[in-house]
């Protein structure tokens, strides 16, 4: 289906935990006024869409709570728990795992030791761009590391999803982040982004490439007043992304934010996004392999393909 | 006659182009280059460092083509002559050291304003190199035409004396070459007279356009259709087509274009490098900061840290649907309705190069018309005279130069 808008982040605070691949450099606490707040809340009832409010890591005052409750939500930084580091144990069924390449492969025991306390984890690389194809066989022994559990893990009847392998089992068409179609971040300063990196970069002053016309590093896209415009919306849509609408590594992120960072254009996606996303599309069909022989049904069979990059095999015209 | 379109080595060969200067003696009035000045001229280390980088990656996929084209563009070229000079004796003893792949296939491009072109130092450079040497003179037609537009820097007098007296001895050299002129909008009253004077100065082939820039007004579409009816009438009555040409009209032009089979990028960025002075690589010239009025330079690496292949996948991957609207995907007249990637991107509502620009819209469906009554009205009367077939077999099909 195509996506349309269905959520709204809220970032209660400048400070908010960062939960996708940008890390958060702002460091000074920035609250959204309770009005905003209502305005914000106000908008997603509108739209219809589901709230998911990100929390920094501070008591808000007793006045929010009333508001925050309000309207049916998840709550990024507590229903869903975000950590930076690798911890020994959990105690949340659902956790997201900010990690560098480097320590994501350095600490793939301790992340398999994990699984069988978790019900869904997600994996988030924070470096990206760093990725260099020396290390393509370092991740995917990490991966399979992973899968190894995985495999155990099903066979005695727990089933947990790891963003980066189990999700590309059952998907049948792309589905990445769609800031900007299927979800929209308000920041405290009222004005809408197409997710919190692009705020977080309006606030380092860091280029305004979404954005041309203000000569600032506005990266806003509407507030709250005017509503939303977002421009040359359609290049973020699958149709107008020439490499990912012929790719079948349906699970991959498609970070908007990292193609407009690595190859200045939203809907271009970097060498290092696509071989990370092959990868763990190539490890998604071994567990799928494992699976079958211990009997499970998996979705639709992956197939085997021979390259990592889809900009290798593109169409030329 | 050479056909118009023949480019050498078309599509089979890597175009690298120096900016070797950002000066010019003229300030034409239509010039893109917003951000000419005199200080920005490519020294010989920058220029060695760039050749060593491209014939040392002599396996990258983007040097692999079979042959090369160096252009050198400015500003005014010419007026690096030394450096020129320099740069392409380095070259040539280069691709011989190395027995590079380009030995003996490479071409040395200039478009030229043609104002210093008898100087000593250009006539020696050209007799040294004539045989691996192309040269275009812009001259934009008529002295009125011409005069209107380019004129010297500083002050309104205009060129066209200077480069008209260089004409001759530029075709003696190159009796082939073709001239660019550049269409804008106070340009279309003259375009007859001048693509007609052209013909009659012995420059046989005339690539001309109209600028993608959103110069038009309202009703320069229809002069511009009345201007190419009256060329057209001229050409066909005065029976020029059989020896001249003029890249205007064209069979390859006004019919819808499918999504499935004719949707290649118009535009070779991506598929070429540009060098400025400073040592940055671009895609073309048209992203280098000089030519943008909105957007910043579209840098794809330099000479000491190399090529962002990332910066030019979205060039790689782009294609004519992806970055049309609407209304141009499904345009009944869309073949030959050309766009400039550059002025894509620097007209682009984000950073982009994948939103086209389309000024030019009114002003190409207005040449379909034109065009479609040339072609009509050329047949007609070979048919009468049964030379149709005859014009036909010396005027092969020949698909109308991309960029
Ligand atoms: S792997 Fe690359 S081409 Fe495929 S969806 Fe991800 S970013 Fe797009
Ligand atoms: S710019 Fe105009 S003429 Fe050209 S393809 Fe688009 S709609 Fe057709």
């Amino acid at each position: 289906m195509k996506p349309y808008l269905q959520y709204l982040v809220i970032l209660l605070d400048d400070t908010s935990v960062a939960y996708c691949h940008a890390n958060n450099p702002l460091t000074e606490r920035n609250l959204m006024p309770i009005e905003t707040l209502k305005k914000a809340i106000l908008f997603g009832m509108k739209q219809n869409l589901m709230i998911q409010y990100v929390y920094p890591d501070y008591e808000l005052p007793a006045e929010y709570s009333e508001v925050i409750e309000s309207i049916d939500h998840i709550k990024i930084g507590k229903d869903v728990q975000v950590l930076n580091e690798v911890p020994k144990a959990v105690t949340t069924d659902n956790l997201v795992l900010r990690l560098t390449i480097a320590n994501f492969i350095a600490h793939q025991y301790d992340i398999a030791a994990l699984l069988p306390q978790v019900k869904r984890l997600n994996i988030c690389l924070t470096d990206i761009e760093s990725f260099a194809d020396a290390q393509q066989e370092d991740y995917k022994k990490a991966l399979a590391t992973l899968n190894a559990v995985l495999v155990n893990l099903y066979k005695s009847q727990q089933q947990p999803q790891v963003n980066i392998l189990t999700d590309r089992l059952t998907l049948t068409e792309m589905h990445n982040c769609e800031a900007g179609i299927g979800n929209i971040t308000v920041a405290p300063n009222g004005k809408f982004y197409l997710c919190p990196a692009f705020y977080y970069d309006e606030k380092m002053g860091i280029s305004n490439r979404m954005n041309h016309k203000t000569k600032d590093a506005s990266r806003s896209i509407g507030d709250l007043d005017n509503g939303l415009d977002i421009p040359n919306k359609q290049l973020l849509q699958l149709d107008h992304a020439p490499l990912c609408r012929i790719c079948d590594a349906y699970h991959c992120n498609r970070c908007i934010w990292q193609n407009d960072r690595l190859t200045w254009d939203a809907n271009t996606p970097s060498h290092q996004q696509c071989v990370i996303a092959h990868l763990e599309r190539n490890a998604a069909r071994d567990l799928q392999q494992q699976l079958k022989v211990a009997g499970f049904q998996t979705g639709e069979d992956i197939k085997e393909i021979t390259y990592l990059d889809p900009f290798d095999v593109k169409e030329t015209w | 006659m050479e056909p118009l379109s023949q480019t050498w080595k078309e599509g089979l060969a890597e175009n690298i182009t120096f900016i070797v200067t950002k000066d010019c003696q003229l300030a034409c009035k239509y010039c893109y280059l917003v951000g000419k000045n005199e200080k920005e001229r490519m020294s010989w280390e920058v220029a060695k460092a760039a050749i060593d980088f491209v014939l040392e990656h002599e396996y990258d996929p983007i040097f692999a083509q079979e042959s090369v084209i160096w252009d050198f563009i400015g500003g005014e070229p010419f007026l690096e002559i030394d450096l020129i000079d320099q740069i392409c004796d380095y070259i040539k003893s280069e691709l011989f050291r190395r027995n590079h792949h380009w030995f003996n296939s490479y071409r040395f491009n200039f478009s030229t304003n043609g104002i210093n072109y008898d100087t000593k130092k250009v006539q020696d450079f050209i007799k040294k190199n004539k045989s691996h040497l192309s040269v275009g003179i812009t001259i934009d037609g008529t002295k009125r035409k011409h005069d209107l537009n380019r004129v010297y820097k500083g002050s309104e007098k205009g060129s066209y004396d200077d480069v008209v007296r260089n004409i001759p001895l530029w075709l003696s050299q190159f009796p082939n070459e073709s001239t660019k002129v550049t269409i804008s909008s106070a340009d279309i009253p003259y375009i007859c007279e001048s693509v007609l004077h052209l013909f009659e100065l012995g420059i046989h082939a005339v690539h001309i356009n109209c600028v993608f820039e959103n110069v038009w007004k309202e009703g320069d579409d229809s002069l511009f259709e009345k201007q190419l009816m009256k060329l057209a009438d001229e050409i066909i009555s005065k029976n020029l087509y059989n020896e001249s040409e003029c890249s205007f009209f064209t069979e390859f032009l006004g019919k819808p274009l499918l999504c499935t089979e004719q949707n290649q990028n118009w535009c070779g960025a991506g598929k070429m490098l540009s060098i400025d002075a400073a040592g940055n690589f671009y895609p073309c010239t048209r992203f280098a900061q000089y030519s943008l009025r909105d957007k910043e330079a579209w840098i794809i690496g330099n000479i000491h840290e190399g090529i962002d292949n990332n910066k030019l996948r979205p060039f790689l991957t782009l294609d004519r649907c992806t970055q049309s609207n609407p209304e141009c995907v499904d345009c009944e007249v869309a073949e030959g309705c050309a766009w400039c990637q550059g002025e894509n991107y620097d007209a682009a509502k984000t950073h982009t190069v994948f939103q086209r620009a389309t000024a030019i819209c009114k002003m190409h469906k207005a040449r379909v018309r034109a065009n479609n009554y040339y072609w009509n009205k050329l047949y007609r009367k070979l048919e009468m005279e049964g030379k149709r077939e005859e014009f036909e077999k010396s005027h092969p099909n020949v698909k109308p130069e991309i960029c």
